[in-house]
């Protein structure tokens, strides 16, 4: 189901500003947080805990948290996105260390799984860049989506979105630019 | 796929192939932004200004909460709580415009189908969908599901929804904003955890 867009906040309004705002009580920047972090949240949720109606439930309970402690944002400690992060870390740890699961049995052999500072170094990527994701226009969202993730190649792309395959590289390149913008403090 | 073959370096010089690399190097590492459900298509409701600053759950699809929020709001919750508990018990009624029919893939149970039951597009732009399926194994494991994809050219591109089975006959409600023209058929995938990208297809149009 598509969101309608909150009116009043220009879209270049900063995660801080927003925070800010529904501080006060401001839903219309509450409900533009969500549009951008809803994806980011539940990505991290469903990474976290591996079952999508816990993760459901703890996308709701990061923006209950968003809301009820967005007094306690900081501007000067530094922008919006990772306090985010660190609520909706805070929520999904809670949620995992509610699940009551059966001890495993020790494995004979070292597990090559990623550990816990991987899973959070991986964890904050895709919270970048799926956050990022929704900075970009629908068409460049579209061409990286189909590029990346549907397992077509570049011309069937092009085929399936009815454009050349030039127009295809072209628009992902302009997206990848986009992005490299959008993502700036990750390439410093 | 490679960066040489999403990309390429053709005309691009050494400082935007090294960004645009890194961008690419990032994208694979994220994977893909997972599909929101319909029970996330819209942020909780907070609470008025002048009631406890607290979130209001109205979007919930999980039991028992709503009934708490219920008692708390007196005569208005009690309304809106036997609105819910009343749609709940019987659910707005679905006009099919259009019905596809769904059979079990190669390595799905023989007796397994589905049906899928679409509606016309609403006001904003999406298909409503009833889908019911049939004969399909419940989830091995607490975080597997099925997910259903429309196809083109016979690959799975676009998500329309996750779910779970039990018993014989699961029915559940989802919805799509793609244009339906421009796919050629549906798939349903088992996913999992253990699964990195498409599952196998289980029942295919």
């Amino acid at each position: 189901m598509a969101l309608s867009l909150p009116r009043m906040l220009p879209v270049s309004t900063t995660d801080g500003e927003l925070i800010q705002r529904a501080a006060g009580g401001d839903r219309s920047a509450f409900e533009l947080l969500y549009q951008r972090y809803a994806r980011p949240v539940f990505g991290l949720a469903l990474r976290r805990l591996g079952d999508r109606g816990r993760a459901e439930d703890a996308v709701q309970e990061t923006f209950a948290s968003i809301w009820r402690s967005a007094g306690t944002y900081k501007p000067d400690r530094g922008p919006g996105a990772p306090w985010l992060y660190a609520v909706a870390r805070n929520a999904i740890v809670d949620r995992a260390r509610n699940r009551t699961e059966i001890p495993a049995d020790i494995p004979d052999e070292p597990s090559h799984d990623a550990g816990p500072a991987e899973q959070a170094e991986q964890g904050w990527v895709s919270w970048r860049v799926h956050r990022a994701l929704e900075e970009l226009n629908e068409r460049e969202r579209e061409v990286v989506s189909l590029a990346y993730w549907s397992g077509l190649s570049q011309s069937e792309v092009a085929e399936f979105l009815g454009i050349p395959l030039g127009t295809v590289k072209t628009r992902t390149r302009a997206a990848l630019a986009r992005l490299a913008e959008i993502l700036g403090d990750e390439f410093e | 796929m490679s960066f040489d073959d999403i990309v390429g370096t053709e005309g691009l010089s050494r400082e935007e192939e090294a960004t645009l690399r890194r961008v690419h190097e990032l994208l694979v590492a994220a994977g893909p932004p997972p599909d929101l459900s319909p029970d996330l298509s819209l942020p909780p409701v907070p609470a008025e200004e002048s009631d406890p600053p607290e979130v209001a759950f109205l979007l919930r699809r999980r039991r028992g909460r709503v009934a708490v929020l219920a008692l708390a709001a007196a005569l208005a919750a009690f309304v809106g709580g036997y609105a819910f508990g009343h749609s709940k018990g019987k659910p707005a009624a679905f006009t099919s415009i259009r019905m596809v029919a769904m059979h079990g893939a190669a390595d799905a149970p023989a007796e397994s189908h589905g049906v899928i039951n679409i509606a016309e597009k609403d006001s904003v732009g999406n298909w409503p969908m009833l889908v019911e399926v049939s004969g399909l194994p419940e989830q091995a494991k607490q975080s597997s599901y099925y997910e259903l994809w429309l196809t083109h050219n016979g690959k799975a591109v676009a998500p329309c929804g996750s779910f779970r089975v039990h018993g014989k006959t699961t029915r559940v409600r989802l919805s799509v904003p793609y244009a339906l023209k421009n796919f050629d058929g549906w798939v349903v995938t088992t996913q999992g955890p253990d699964q990195n990208g498409l599952g196998p297809v289980v029942l295919t149009t």
